[in-house]
C-alpha cells in the first residue's frame, strides 16, 4: 500500500546558523558555518554547533517545565505559529497529533543538576526529572502551547529520532486517526554526549568536514526544525517517500557498504513510486567520520550514481543528534522552495575515493526532489523523498 | 470467563487483534508463569535471560534490554510471528536510565574516561537495535516515549503500521526499576517489560480484539479488575501494558484504561475471542 505523501504545511528552524528561514538561508547560501568553539567545558578540543539566539522563557504554570530543551521547543512552536493557527482553525484539537525526536531529552538540565547532586549530596530545589528530563516533559510544553490534544510522543532512536516523525504521521494519517501533526525533533548540546563520541574517538578537533579527504569525525551541534504535516491544505513541500531500515549489523558502526542505508534510499522511493533519476539532490547524513561517509557514499552511488550533487550540511550546523532528520528536512525544503544547494564546507580536497559530485560552491538551479538520509546507533536509517508540490 | 470492565467511549477507534503475550517482573519471568500464580522462590534467580540476543549483544544489554528480549521472544513466539521480518515497537519512559546516570557518575564522581561500549548502549533505542542485530532483521524498528501514555504509544504505532500494509507487529514496553537518587520524592518502582503482538483484527489466530482510541477519554481505572501486581509494580510507568497483556490473558472484555490514572487517559476497549488454546486462564 502506497501512503498519500505528506503535505509539509509549515516548518521552522534553530541552529547555530540562527533561528528561523532567513538566517539560515543566508549562511547557506554564504557558505557560511555555524561551527565554533565549544561552549561546554571539556578537556579536549573539539568544535560545536551551538545556538546563540535568544530563547524564550517559559512563563506561568509552564515555569516549571522550563529548560533550554524547552525554551528551544517554544521558539520552533512561535516560528510555526501561522500555519499552526489555520491549522488549529481546519481540524480539531484532538485530530492534530504532537510527534517529536530527540536523543537526548533533557540530559544537558541533569547533568547540571547531577553535578550539584554529586559535590552536595542534593540536588538544587528547582530540579525536577520528570518536568525537566523525561522524554514527555517536552511534549507537556508543546502540546500546552499549542492546544494540540492528539496522540503525542517522543521517537528516540538516537540521530534518527525526528525522521521517524514523518513516517509515524503518514501512517496515523493513513489509518484515519489524525488529520494533522506537529513532527519534528530537537536536541541539545551536554557533556555526556561530546565526552561520549570522545571516547568512540569519532570526534574531529577541526569543524568537520563531511566528504573530504581528510575529515577525522563529527562535530556535534543543537537545535532543532518542526514541520506542521497535515491531511490536505497548501504545502511548502510534500514528502512523497520514507524509507526505515535497520543494518541489524552493530550497535555504533554502519555497514562497511551502507546496505542499510541504501535499502533506505531505495524503499523511500519505492513508497513514492519514483526512479532514481527522479533525484535531484541528496542532503547526506554525511557526519565526517571516515567509515560513516565511506559506507554512505557507497550507497548513495548505488541508488542515485554520481552526477546528483551530494552535500552534507552538518559542516554548517554540526550533526545535531536527534534533531538532524528535521533540521535536514528544512534545509531540503530550502533547497526545494529557494533552487539552493548549499556547498560542501572544508578547506581540503574532496575525498578521491568518495565517487560522488559533492559541489564546494552554491548550486542555483531547480531542485525538484530531494532525498535527505539520517542514520543512527543501533543500525537505524531513515531517508526521506522531499518533493516540490 | 469474561468480566465487563466498563463502557468504552473511543474516538477515532481502530481494532488489531492480540495473538501473543510476553511479560517480565520480578518472580514472575514468563507471561505464563504470571498466569499459573507460580511465583519464583525468592532465592531463585530473578534476572531476565537476555536469551533472544546472541552471546555478544546479550553482554551489551542492560538488565531492562534483557527483559525486553525475552518478552519480545515469549509472545512472538506465542504468534508464530518470524523474528527476521515483524517489526517491534519499544516503548519506554526513562529509557536507560541507570546507563546515563553510570556515565554520569564516570565522569564528575569517578573522574574515569567514559567507556565507549557504555555510551554506545546508553541510547533509547540501545534494546531495538540489539534486538535487530540479533535476530537479523533488516527491517522497520523504533523506539519511543510518552511516561504514563507509551503504552498507548506503541499501541498507535502499531496501529499506523498495520493500517499500512504490515501484517504483524510486536510491541513492548519497559521501565527499569526507578533510579532512586533522580526520583526521590516518587514511588518507588520496580522492572517491569510486557509484550504483545499485534495483527489485523480479521487474525484467526486472534487471543483478543483490541479497539484503541487516537486521543483520551473518560475510561478511569477500575481498581476492581486491576491484576495485584507484586509490589512496585503498579507505579512502574508501563504497567498499563501489562494490565492489557494481563486482561487478555484472562480473557477479560469492556474499557480497560492504559496508563492507571497517571497520563492523558488513553483507553482501550477488549473483546476475547473464542479460545483457542493459546490463551491462558
Amino acid at each position: 500500500m502506497r501512503p498519500r505523501p505528506l503535505l509539509v504545511t509549515g516548518y521552522s528552524m534553530l541552529s547555530a546558523l540562527g533561528r528561523g528561514r532567513a538566517q539560515h538561508l543566508d549562511a547557506l547560501a554564504a557558505g557560511r558555518t555555524g561551527l565554533g568553539p565549544c561552549p561546554i567545558p571539556l578537556d579536549f578540543e573539539t568544535a560545536a554547533g551551538a545556538v546563540r539566539s535568544e530563547l524564550p522563557e517559559l512563563e506561568g504554570a509552564l515555569q516549571p517545565w522550563s529548560t533550554r530543551l524547552a525554551r528551544m521547543a517554544t521558539a520552533l512552536l512561535h516560528d510555526l505559529d501561522e500555519p499552526l493557527r489555520r491549522a488549529r482553525a481546519r481540524w480539531r484539537p484532538e485530530r492534530i497529533a504532537v510527534l517529536l525526536g530527540t536523543s537526548t531529552a533533557g540530559a544537558e538540565t541533569t547533568e547540571v543538576a547531577y553535578q550539584q547532586f554529586i559535590a552536595g549530596g542534593k540536588f538544587p530545589r528547582d530540579y525536577d526529572f520528570q518536568r525537566q528530563h523525561t522524554f514527555g516533559a517536552v511534549l507537556h510544553v508543546v502540546r500546552a502551547l499549542s492546544g494540540a490534544s492528539g496522540p503525542a510522543w517522543m521517537a528516540s532512536t538516537a540521530c534518527t529520532s525526528s525522521g521517524k516523525t514523518f513516517a509515524t504521521a503518514q501512517r496515523l494519517m493513513a489509518a484515519g486517526l489524525i488529520d494533522a501533526a506537529i513532527v519534528g525533533g530537537l536536541d541539545t548540546l551536554c557533556t555526556m554526549t561530546l565526552q561520549g563520541f570522545n571516547s568512540l574517538q569519532a570526534l574531529d578537533r577541526a569543524p568537520c568536514r563531511p566528504f573530504h579527504e581528510h575529515r577525522n569525525g563529527i562535530s556535534i551541534g543543537e537545535g532543532g526544525a518542526f514541520a506542521l504535516v497535515e491531511r490536505d491544505g497548501d504545502a511548502r513541500v510534500t514528502i512523497e517517500g520514507i524509507g526505515e531500515t535497520s543494518d541489524a549489523y552493530h550497535i555504533s558502526a554502519p555497514h562497511p557498504e551502507g546496505a542499510g542505508a541504501q535499502r533506505a534510499m531505495e524503499q523511500a522511493l519505492a513508497k513514492a513510486g519514483r526512479e532514481p533519476g527522479d533525484v535531484d539532490h541528496v542532503n547526506a547524513h554525511g557526519t565526517g567520520t571516515r567509515l560513516n561517509d565511506t559506507a554512505e557514499a557507497n550507497a548513495i552511488k548505488n541508488v542515485v550514481g554520481t552526477a546528483v550533487p551530494v552535500v552534507s550540511t552538518k559542516a554548517f550546523t554540526g550533526h545535531t543528534l536527534g534533531a538532524a532528520a528535521a533540521l535536514e528536512l528544512a534545509f531540503s525544503a530550502l533547497t526545494i522552495e529557494e533552487g539552493l544547494v548549499p556547498p560542501a564546507l572544508g578547506d581540503d580536497a574532496i575525498d578521491p575515493a568518495i565517487d560522488l559530485h559533492i559541489p564546494t560552491t552554491p548550486l542555483r538551479g531547480s531542485y525538484r526532489r530531494v532525498l535527505s538520509n539520517s542514520f543512527a546507533f543501533g543500525g537505524n536509517n531513515v531517508s526521506l523523498l522531499v518533493a516540490a508540490p | 470467563m469474561s468480566h465487563d470492565l466498563g463502557s468504552p467511549s473511543p474516538v477515532s477507534p481502530f481494532s488489531v487483534a492480540v495473538t501473543g503475550v510476553g511479560l517480565y517482573l520480578p518472580g514472575f519471568l514468563t507471561a505464563q508463569a504470571w498466569t499459573s500464580g507460580e511465583a519464583l522462590p525468592a532465592d531463585q534467580p530473578q534476572k531476565p535471560t537476555g536469551l533472544a540476543f546472541d552471546r555478544v549483544n546479550r553482554r551489551r544489554a542492560s538488565q531492562m534490554g534483557r527483559a525486553i528480549a525475552d518478552v519480545v521472544h515469549e509472545a512472538l513466539a506465542q504468534a508464530g510471528a518470524d523474528p527476521v521480518t515483524t517489526p517491534v515497537i519499544v516503548g519506554s519512559s526513562i529509557g536507560e536510565a541507570s546507563a546515563m546516570i553510570g556515565l554520569l557518575d564516570q565522569m564528575w564522581r569517578e573522574k574515569e574516561p567514559m567507556s565507549p561500549a557504555v555510551f554506545t548502549v546508553s541510547v533509547h533505542n540501545a534494546a531495538s537495535g540489539l534486538l535487530s542485530i540479533s535476530a537479523k532483521n533488516k527491517g522497520y524498528t523504533t523506539s519511543i516515549a510518552a511516561d504514563y501514555d507509551t503504552p498507548a504509544a506503541v499501541l498507535l504505532e502499531a496501529i499506523g503500521l498495520i493500517a499500512t500494509g504490515h501484517e504483524r507487529v510486536a510491541v513492548v514496553c519497559a521501565d527499569e526499576a526507578s533510579p532512586r537518587s533522580l526520583l526521590e520524592h516518587a514511588p518507588h518502582w520496580e522492572m517491569l517489560a510486557a509484550a504483545l503482538v499485534l495483527s489485523r483484527s480479521d487474525d484467526p489466530a486472534a487471543l483478543a480484539q483490541v479497539t484503541v482510541a487516537a486521543a483520551p477519554d473518560d475510561t478511569r481505572p477500575d481498581a476492581a479488575t486491576m491484576p495485584q501486581w507484586p509490589e512496585g509494580i503498579e507505579h512502574n510507568p508501563q504497567v498499563g501494558l501489562a494490565d492489557l497483556a494481563d486482561a487478555v490473558l484472562r480473557r477479560r472484555a469492556g474499557a480497560l484504561a492504559l496508563d492507571r490514572g497517571k497520563g492523558r487517559g488513553f483507553a482501550v476497549t477488549l473483546s476475547p475471542v473464542a479460545a483457542t488454546g493459546a490463551a491462558g486462564a
